[in-house]
C-alpha cells in the first residue's frame, strides 16, 4: 500500500515537470519567441488550454503528500519555508498574468505579460532550489550557491522543453516534432525522477499507516479512470488547430 | 504579536479572501450550468449570450478562488507542521480526497468548458459545467468534513500521541458538518443570487440597450436568493443544537458573539427583504421597472459576502484556543523553530499580493458587468493557426 502511494506521488511529480514544465518554459521564453502582440498571443493561446490541466498535477501531488504522507508534509514544507514561499508566490504572479492578460484594457497588457513571464521564471527557479534542497537533506538555507545553480539549470531545461512544446502546437501543415516534444517531455521529468529515486525509501518508512491509506485507495481508485480520462480529452480537443483566445 | 499570533493572523487574511471568491463560485456554477443547459436545449440565443456573459464573471471570480486557493492547500504544511504530525492521518485524507477527486477534475474540466467552445460538441461542453458545478461542491464537501473535524474530531483515537483514523464514515456524519454544508451552500446561492441582481440592476438603471437579457437575469438572480436566503437562515438556526451540544460556550467571546449577532441580522435583513419585497415584485416585473429601486439592489450586493465573512469568524474564532477541538492546541501545533522574520515576510507577500490581486479580480468583474452582454471574451472567436505562421525553425 505504501509503494503504491509512493508511485502515485512519483508520477504525479514527474508528470507535473513534464507538463507544466511547457508551460514555465514557455512563459519564460515569451518576451524572446513573441516579439509582436500577435505573436505572444499565438504563444499564450498554445499553451492556455493546458495549463490549467497541467498545474493541477501539483495541487494532487500536495494532496497526495498530505494524505499519505502526512509527517513529511509538515517536515518538509516546513523546512523548506522561504522556498515555498516563493514558490507560491511566482505561481501566483505567473497564474494572475494568464487569467488577467487579456482582461484588462490594452495598456495593462505588458504588465500581466511580465507578470507571466516573471512568475515563469520564478517557478523554475523555486523548483530547481526545492529539488536541490531535498537532494542535500533538507539544509537550514537552501537558498545558496548549489540551489541558484540547479534553479537555473532547470529553467533552461524548461524553456527548451516549452520551444519544443510552442514548434510543435504551432506549426501548419503536417505535423512533426512529436517526437521531439516526447523527448523534451522526458527531459524535464528526470531531475524529479531522480529526487524520487534517492528519497524513496525515506518516504516510504513515513507513510500515513494502512488504515487512512486503505480510505484513500477505495476512494480515489475508482475515480482514477476519470482523471486520466479528463486529461487525454483535454489532449486531444487542444493539440491541434486553431487558437483558443480567451487567456 | 508573537509568531503565533502572526501566523493565525495569515490563515485568517488568505482563508478570508479565499472563500469571498469560493462562495461566489458556488453561487453561480449552478446558475451558469442551468443556463448553458437551456441554451443547449432551445438553441436560444439569449440563453447563449447569458451564458457567456454570466459565465465570463464566474471565469474571473473563479482566478482568485484558484489563487487564493494554493496557498490555503500549502499553508497547513508551512505554519501549522503540529496538525500533520498530531492530526495529519485523519486530517489529511479528506484533503487529498479534495485534491485529487474534486480540485484535480474542476480545474480540468473548467478549462475544457472556457477553451471548448467551437470545439466540443454541444452536449458534451455542456456536461463539462455539470462536472465543474458537480466538482465544486464535492470540494466544498471535502472541506467542510476536514474543517468539521477540527471542530469536533469524530472518528478517530489518540495512540502514542498521535491520531489514528477509526471510522471514516464518521467523518461524513459529524454533527458539526450536517447543518453547516448546507448553511454554506446556501450562502453561495445567496452570493451568487445578488451579484446577479447587482449587476443587472445597473444595466437596468443605466437604461443599457439589454433590457430584456437583464429582465431576466433580474428575475433569476432574485430567485435564487430566495432559495439561498431559505437554506441559509434554516440550517443556520439549526447549527445552533449540534454547536451547543459539542462546543459548548463558543459563542461567548468578544468576536464571535458579536460576528454572529452581525451575521444573522444581515440574514433577517435580506431574508425579509428577498421573500416580502422583492419576490413579490417579480410580478409583471415591477422590480425591473421601478428605476428607483435599483441602486437599493446595487448597494446590497456586498452584504451576503459580509455575513460570510462573520461566519467564519464566529466558527474559527469561537474554535480557539484549540486546533483540533479539545486535543491539540493553537499554540501547540505552530511550525517548531518558525521565526517572526519568516511569518511577517511570507505574510506581507501572499496578504500583498493576494488583496491587490483582489482589487484587480474585482475591477476586472466590474468591468465584465460594466461592459455588458456585447463584448464578451469567454466564447470568442479563436486565432486561426496558419493566419501569421511561425515556421518551427524560427523559434
Ligand atoms: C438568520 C441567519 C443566520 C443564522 C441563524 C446563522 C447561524 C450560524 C451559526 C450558528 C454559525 C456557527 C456554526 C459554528 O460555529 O460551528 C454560522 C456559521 C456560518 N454562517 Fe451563518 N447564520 C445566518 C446567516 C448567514 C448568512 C446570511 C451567511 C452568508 C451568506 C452565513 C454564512 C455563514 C458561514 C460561511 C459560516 C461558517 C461555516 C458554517 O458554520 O456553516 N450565515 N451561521
Amino acid at each position: 500500500m505504501e509503494i503504491f502511494w509512493l508511485l502515485t506521488f512519483a508520477v504525479l511529480l514527474a508528470g507535473y515537470f513534464a507538463l507544466e514544465g511547457f508551460d514555465i518554459g514557455l512563459g519564460v521564453l515569451l518576451p524572446v519567441l513573441g516579439r509582436s502582440p500577435a505573436a505572444r498571443d499565438r504563444l499564450v493561446g498554445a499553451m492556455a488550454p493546458f495549463v490549467l490541466a497541467n498545474e493541477v498535477w501539483l495541487v494532487a501531488l500536495a494532496g497526495v503528500l498530505f494524505g499519505a504522507f502526512p509527517v513529511l508534509e509538515g517536515r518538509a514544507l516546513s523546512r523548506l519555508y522561504p522556498l515555498v514561499v516563493a514558490l507560491l508566490l511566482a505561481w501566483i504572479v505567473r497564474d494572475a498574468g494568464l487569467w488577467f492578460r487579456r482582461r484588462a484594457g490594452a495598456s495593462w497588457r505588458p504588465v500581466w505579460e511580465g507578470a507571466l513571464t516573471v512568475g515563469s521564471a520564478g517557478l523554475a527557479l523555486a523548483w530547481g532550489a526545492i529539488l536541490m534542497a531535498v537532494v542535500r537533506g533538507l539544509p537550514a538555507s537552501p537558498f545558496d550557491l548549489p540551489g541558484l545553480a540547479a534553479g537555473a539549470a532547470l529553467l533552461a531545461l524548461l524553456a527548451w522543453h516549452g520551444r519544443t512544446f510552442a514548434a510543435w502546437r504551432l506549426q501548419d501543415g503536417p505535423r512533426r516534432g512529436g517526437r521531439a516534444l516526447l523527448l523534451s517531455a522526458c527531459a524535464a521529468a528526470v531531475p524529479a525522477a531522480v529526487v524520487m529515486v534517492i528519497v524513496a525509501g525515506h518516504m516510504l518508512a513515513n507513510a500515513a499507516p494502512d488504515q487512512t491509506l486503505t480510505v484513500l485507495s477505495v476512494m480515489v481508485v475508482p475515480v482514477a479512470p476519470i482523471l486520466v480520462g479528463a486529461q487525454v480529452w483535454v489532449w486531444r480537443t487542444f493539440s491541434k488547430g486553431a487558437l483558443p483566445t480567451f487567456f | 504579536m508573537d509568531v503565533a499570533g502572526l501566523a493565525r493572523l495569515q490563515f485568517a487574511v488568505t482563508g478570508s479572501l479565499h472563500f469571498l471568491f469560493v462562495v461566489l463560485t458556488l453561487g453561480l456554477a449552478p446558475l451558469v450550468a442551468i443556463m448553458h443547459t437551456r441554451y443547449a436545449i432551445t438553441g436560444n440565443p439569449l440563453l447563449e449570450r447569458m451564458t457567456r456573459f454570466w459565465g465570463q464573471i464566474y471565469v474571473i471570480n473563479y482566478a482568485l478562488g484558484i489563487l487564493t486557493g494554493l496557498v490555503m492547500e500549502f499553508q497547513f504544511g508551512l505554519s501549522w507542521s503540529g496538525l500533520s504530525h498530531y492530526a495529519g492521518d485523519v486530517f489529511g485524507a479528506p484533503l487529498a480526497l479534495e485534491t485529487l477527486l474534486a480540485f484535480f477534475l474542476e480545474s480540468t474540466f473548467l478549462g475544457l468548458w472556457i477553451f471548448g467552445w467551437h470545439r466540443l460538441p454541444r452536449r458534451l461542453h455542456v456536461a463539462c459545467i455539470w462536472l465543474v458545478t458537480l466538482t465544486a461542491y464535492t470540494s466544498a464537501l471535502f472541506i467542510m468534513v476536514a474543517n468539521s473535524f477540527l471542530q469536533h474530531p469524530v472518528g478517530a483515537a489518540e495512540e502514542g500521541g498521535r491520531l489514528v483514523l477509526r471510522d471514516f464514515g464518521a467523518l461524513f456524519t459529524n454533527p458539526t458538518l450536517v447543518f453547516a454544508l448546507p448553511h454554506v451552500l446556501g450562502a453561495g446561492l445567496l452570493a451568487g443570487g445578488f451579484v446577479v441582481m447587482g449587476a443587472s440592476a445597473y444595466h437596468l438603471f443605466r437604461r443599457t440597450q439589454e433590457r430584456e437579457f437583464f429582465t431576466r437575469s433580474l428575475r433569476i438572480g432574485v430567485l435564487t436568493a430566495l432559495a439561498g436566503s431559505l437554506i441559509t437562515v434554516a440550517f443556520g438556526y439549526a447549527q445552533f443544537g449540534p454547536v451547543g451540544d459539542v462546543q459548548p460556550g463558543k459563542f461567548e467571546g468578544l468576536i464571535p458573539g458579536v460576528s454572529l449577532g452581525l451575521m444573522i441580522l444581515i440574514g433577517e435583513l435580506i431574508q425579509f427583504t428577498v421573500m416580502l419585497v422583492l419576490a413579490p415584485l417579480l410580478i409583471r416585473d415591477l422590480l425591473a421597472r421601478w428605476h428607483w429601486l435599483h441602486p437599493f439592489l446595487m448597494a446590497m450586493t456586498p452584504l451576503p459576502f459580509a455575513a460570510a465573512i462573520f461566519g467564519w469568524l464566529v466558527r474559527e474564532v469561537g474554535r480557539q484556543p484549540w486546533l483540533v477541538y479539545g486535543k491539540l492546541s493553537v499554540a501547540d501545533a505552530l511550525t517548531p523553530g518558525l521565526t517572526r522574520a519568516d511569518v511577517i515576510a511570507s505574510f506581507a507577500g501572499f496578504a500583498g499580493v493576494l488583496g491587490l490581486l483582489a482589487v484587480v479580480d474585482y475591477a476586472l468583474i466590474a468591468r465584465a458587468v460594466r461592459r455588458g452582454p456585447g463584448q464578451v471574451a469567454l466564447g470568442g472567436a479563436d486565432l486561426p493557426l496558419a493566419a501569421e505562421p511561425v515556421p518551427a525553425h524560427s523559434l
